[in-house]
């Protein structure tokens, strides 16, 4: 611990460099635009700078390429909250109640508790990643494939669970989402399935331009036909700090959030976009007021806006203690680590104590940066919204097109996103949820994939799943969530769902 | 599949002469160079292809711009620049899988999108040799252990790869039949990264790896390695035995190379080479090969393209080892 501490001052001799404060601002500010413009995530905003990085040495340039990727996840709640357009693929939770806290004129508050708990989130990350990352990391390794598919049915069975509109429509919709991710390469025989010999769908079919479509542009095809939105909801400065009661109301939700999304963030996977729909649903079912969620609940923008933020940081801890990416973002970082002969792994800390140090400090301090940049920007942002929808949304639309060709350069994700804003829109028009598709959709294949691994190793014994302990464990939580739901279904009791329903039926005949 | 070879390399060369060089040699290049990368950022072709394109920059005196087309393990981008005009300002970086799709393609009977012969080798820069590994958690000392036991077990012990058919898969499918038809049971992931992961923990038994990918693992204890698929014993590993040593006669590589589509002018490729040698020499590149645990495995057109023909063949053989898998 003393040695810890010791090896963090270093860290902060390193990161306090005039030089490295300004790449970490750097990287800050990148990040949030990144995270404020719809499609182009922190995977394409990092990927494009990354050849900037090459005349930096290691430590600067991990400082600035991991600024982009937390930064994002700032940037991300913003036009969500505003738009309703996830500015990236983590922050999807947050349009549904952030946009509803906005239409009801709280969009200030809204946008400060997310850059709070985003904070707070980031802050305990790192402080977490500096004091626990090598036993935590040795846990992540556990999870093999029996684990995660195991993980993933109680991520799916939470989903329905937790969900807001009917079980039927959100198994619906989670079901079609399941079958897009079913289309590309079959990893295990090599056939090719639903291609329709396009290559690129073999790889699949893209979370990004889905995303940007059923959000995005389904949102703004949608929005001309409603009426309703006659007058936009523009905060005054005064506004943006949120009252006493929503500070209260965003505290514990904040705090779960962090612990959630940090657990989840160490394991491999999409983390930080699970971990907000967990947190979520985990808020929505603490809640006493579930029925709130959906119409401006500040519980549903704190939660999953610091899960997110924790998760991402979380994600490092395998990367920086064993070599092992946990997932897209982690690689491209760690693809720049060993561009400049810094190989992350067991012998990291050991080899590159500068870079390792230097890099969690630096990561303190982009915190705080953050907070300082996104608080007085939060009125910036804000101003976006008096633009007339006849010259912002051609905008936005051009914006998602070229986010998502931007991704994989594919013509193909273009067609995909349109078809999908298309999907968006008739959804919204017969109230169907389009989250849930989502989550299905990035499942699929990670589901698929650790299901058949866990057969091949048992060579097709189902009880592989059982004998493993962790994974006996989160299937245990499985059948205790479904056994409740049938208790209710069986004694017919009126949970928060009915009543949310009736309200939703009622709200519709209007 | 020595006929198809040769059917191939003579296409490929006759195209290369069918162009008559009138092509304005002196103008070339006067506009930017597009170097395609068909794998994600961080893959093996991203950071040897960026550092080579800001060293080729001040050599051919144009920007050399590194373009992102990543999609199907590397098909995406090498059709792009199959089918990219064959003026020398498309080149494609790829690397030791660029000689199997073809051949899966045909094993599914699908008509193959390109082939080798689409391409014109340039140049050779790196050549990671692999290394069979084994979980610390395992009692294999030598690969005789290993190889008694799988021989004892089969299809019990598992190894992991980066995916069917992948660029990890191949060496072991040649292992297997080296050692008489050995049966390993094959738990595919979706890259190098969770491949490694999955043998880490333990949830694979054995898995072949490049040996700048694994090197930190290996000195950490975690991976015992088992035996090494270069011509000679590595600097990094130098106690552990190649597989000639051991009597297999299988040599195998990570390597990366540049090409250029089929019907680029001669006079250009000529260019090409020399401005590429200029610049795989250059320090800037040197540095950066060996920040990534490599050494640069430089060879020039004559050299590669042979290399590249027996390479192929190895890996052609491998692929029908393996056939179609039943699933």
């Amino acid at each position: 611990m003393e040695s810890t501490l010791f090896s963090l001052a270093h860290g902060f001799a390193i990161a306090f460099q005039p030089d490295n404060l300004w790449y970490a601002f750097l990287g800050c500010l990148v990040g949030t635009l990144v995270g404020v413009l719809p499609g182009i995530g922190p995977l394409s905003g990092i990927s494009i700078l990354l050849p900037v990085t090459f005349g930096l040495d290691a430590t600067q340039a991990v400082i600035m390429l991991a600024g982009i990727y937390y930064g994002s996840q700032y940037g991300g709640s913003t036009t969500s909250i505003l738009m309703r357009i996830p500015g990236e693929a983590s922050s999807v939770m947050t349009c549904i109640d952030g946009n509803a806290m906005a239409k009801k004129g709280r969009a200030g508050a809204a946008l400060c508790i997310a850059a709070v708990g985003s904070w707070v989130a980031g802050t305990f990350g790192v402080i977490a990643l500096t004091v626990v990352a090598p036993p935590l990391a040795t846990i992540a390794l556990k999870f093999g494939p029996p684990e995660y598919t195991a993980l993933l049915i109680l991520g799916l069975i939470f989903l329905a669970y937790m969900s807001s509109s009917s079980l039927v429509r959100t198994l619906l919709m989670a079901c079609i989402g399941l079958m897009l991710g079913m289309i590309g390469i079959d990893n295990m025989t090599g056939h090719f399935r639903y291609s329709f010999n396009l290559t690129e769908l073999g790889d699949g079919i893209g979370i990004v331009p889905v995303a940007v479509g059923l959000f995005g542009l389904g949102e703004i095809l949608a929005t001309p036909s409603h009426k309703v939105i006659g007058e936009v909801i523009a905060p005054k400065f005064r506004e943006l700090w949120p009252s006493r009661k929503e500070w209260n109301q965003s505290f514990w939700p904040i705090g779960r959030g962090t612990l959630l999304g940090f657990i989840i963030g160490i394991i491999p996977g999409s983390a930080h976009i699970i971990s907000s729909f967990l947190s979520y649903a985990l808020e929505r079912r603490v809640s006493k007021n579930p029925e709130e969620f959906g119409h401006g609940a500040v519980a549903g923008v704190a939660g999953p806006e610091s899960a997110n933020n924790s998760a991402s940081t979380g994600a490092f801890v395998p990367m920086l203690a064993l070599g092992i990416p946990t997932g897209p973002i982690p690689a491209v970082l760690m693809g720049a680590l060993m561009v400049h002969g810094v190989s992350p792994g067991p012998q990291l800390v050991t080899d590159h104590p500068d870079v390792f140090w230097g890099f969690v400090a630096s990561m303190y301090v982009g915190n705080l940066m953050l907070l300082a940049l996104n608080l007085p920007l939060v009125g910036l942002f804000v101003t976006v919204l008096r633009i007339p929808y006849a010259y912002l949304y051609p905008l936005i639309i051009m914006f998602c097109i070229i986010g998502v060709y931007e991704v994989n350069h594919s013509i193909v994700d273009v067609w995909i996103m349109l078809i999908m804003g298309v999907l968006g829109y008739a959804l919204r028009k017969f109230s169907f949820d389009p989250a849930p598709l989502v989550l299905g959709l990035v499942i699929a294949p990670i589901f698929e994939q650790s299901l058949r691994q866990s057969l091949i190793m048992s060579n097709g014994n189902y009880l592989i799943f059982f004998s493993r302990p962790i994974s006996a464990g989160l299937l245990i939580v499985c059948i205790v969530l479904l056994a409740m739901s049938a208790m209710t279904f069986i004694l017919k009791r009126k949970d928060w769902r009915d009543k949310l329903a009736e309200a939703e039926a009622g709200e519709a005949q209007q | 599949m020595d006929r198809r070879h040769f059917v191939a390399g003579s296409a490929a060369a006759a195209a290369a002469l069918a162009v008559h060089p009138s092509f304005a040699q002196d103008a070339y290049p006067a506009h930017a160079i597009t170097l395609i990368n068909p794998f994600p950022p961080g893959g093996a072709a991203d950071v040897v292809g960026r550092p080579f394109a800001a060293a080729l920059e001040p050599i051919v005196k144009q920007s050399v711009v590194v373009d992102t087309k990543a999609g199907a393990a590397g098909a995406v981008g090498a059709q792009v620049a199959a089918s990219a005009k064959p003026d020398g300002y498309t080149l494609l970086v790829h690397i030791t899988s660029i000689s199997g799709f073809a051949e899966v393609d045909k094993l599914f009977d699908r008509t193959p999108k390109f082939t080798r012969a689409d391409f014109i080798p340039i140049a050779r820069f790196v050549a990671d040799p692999c290394v069979l590994l084994v979980n610390e958690k395992q009692p294999y000392k030598t690969l005789a252990e290993l190889t008694a036991d799988a021989k004892k077990r089969p299809d019990e012990i598992l190894f992991s790869s980066s995916g069917l058919y992948g660029a990890l898969h191949i060496p072991m499918a040649l292992y297997m039949k080296a050692a008489g038809g050995l049966k390993f049971r094959h738990l595919p992931t979706n890259g190098g990264g969770p491949a490694l992961t999955a043998f880490l923990g333990n949830n694979a038994q054995v898995l072949v790896s490049s040996i700048s990918a694994s090197l930190a693992q290996i000195k950490a204890g975690k991976a015992r390695p088992l035996a090494q698929f270069g011509g000679e014993r590595s600097k990094a590993l130098p106690d552990v035995p190649t597989m000639k040593e051991l009597g297999f006669n299988l040599e195998y590589y990570l390597w990366v190379g540049l090409f250029a589509p089929k019907g680029t002018p001669a006079s250009v490729v000529t260019y090409l080479r020399t401005a590429t040698d200029k610049a795989a020499h250059s320090d800037l590149f040197k540095t950066a090969i060996a920040n990534l645990g490599q050494e640069l495995g430089y060879q020039d057109q004559a050299e590669f393209a042979k290399f590249w023909d027996a390479d192929a063949a190895r890996i052609e053989s491998a692929v029908k080892e393996i056939g179609r898998v039943q699933g």
